[in-house]
């Protein structure tokens, strides 16, 4: 693992079916994701994904990358830029910033985001871990 | 009683819930999200719930307590995951208002989250922002 390195991506098609599932599974019902009448009549025109939903595709990319370091040790630090809506596909993706010692530990600093497939960045931020230190 | 915004203060605690963090619900959090990960079974001994569900439990009560209006818009996030949480575990989760300002047509609010688990270990914090019309 070095500084520059990209870490796995993650693509998901999203969908009102999934966006709806969302709102079962958190509990949050806001109608500008899952009421097309009223997203209609919004901003956006339409029904949007939830944020956490969509940042859940970093977190993924966090997991695949550092296992149960991110899970117990993760810093995630996240801008939502642009509206995904349904029938967009997203890509998740992570570099490494910066690796450096701390507390005795390995603190990997990450830039993270999600694009859109029209490249519009939907979400932008930063992921930190800390992982223990090999050798 | 609908919530009056402009009188939540710095400090003042919103939202104070508990929820049992079972299977079905870790289930149905990852199928909604389609992880693939690999590293979130919930039919495993003692399986690791996504940190991310753990957040949006935390979220669901701020949305409930807080009872945030249509058309709200979720700005921004920071969490951080201080230990693993295993599946069937009961969470606390506790909100307080961080700054609540009001920007020209728009409040912003931003909000601190805290969660223990049953051992009274915090497992989670963060700050969630959120913008809605004032």
């Amino acid at each position: 693992m070095r500084e520059g390195d990209a870490l796995p991506t993650v693509e998901r098609y999203v969908t009102q079916a999934r966006i709806d599932k969302y709102a079962e599974a958190s509990g949050d019902f806001n109608p500008i994701h899952v009421d097309a009448d009223f997203a209609a009549a919004s901003q956006f025109a339409s029904t949007i994904a939830h944020g956490m939903m969509v940042a859940a595709t970093i977190s993924e990319v966090m997991s695949a990358a550092f296992q149960i370091d991110w899970v117990e040790r993760g810093h995630l630090k996240l801008r939502f830029k642009a509206p995904v809506f349904p029938g967009d596909t997203v890509t998740a993706f992570g570099s490494i910033k910066s690796i450096r010692e701390r507390d005795g530990m390995s603190e990997v600093v990450c830039s993270v985001g999600v694009r859109r497939q029209d490249g519009q960045a939907a979400i932008t931020g930063e992921a930190s871990v800390l992982v223990a230190q090999s050798g | 009683m609908p919530v009056d915004y402009a009188t939540l203060t710095l400090g003042q605690e919103i939202s104070n819930q508990t929820y049992r963090l079972d299977a079905d619900t870790v289930a149905a959090y990852v199928d909604a999200v389609g992880d693939r990960s690999g590293i979130f079974d919930v039919d495993a001994d003692l399986s690791v719930a996504p940190p991310m569900s753990v957040a949006a439990l935390s979220l669901r009560g701020l949305v409930h307590d807080l009872d945030v209006p249509q058309g709200t818009l979720h700005a921004g996030q920071e969490l951080e995951f201080t230990g693993a949480v295993r599946v069937g575990d009961t969470l606390t989760c506790r909100a307080t208002v961080l700054r609540n300002s009001v920007r020209g047509e728009w409040r912003h609010m931003v909000v601190g989250l805290a969660v223990e688990d049953g051992a009274r270990r915090q497992v989670m914090r963060g700050k969630s922002t959120m913008v809605f019309p004032a």
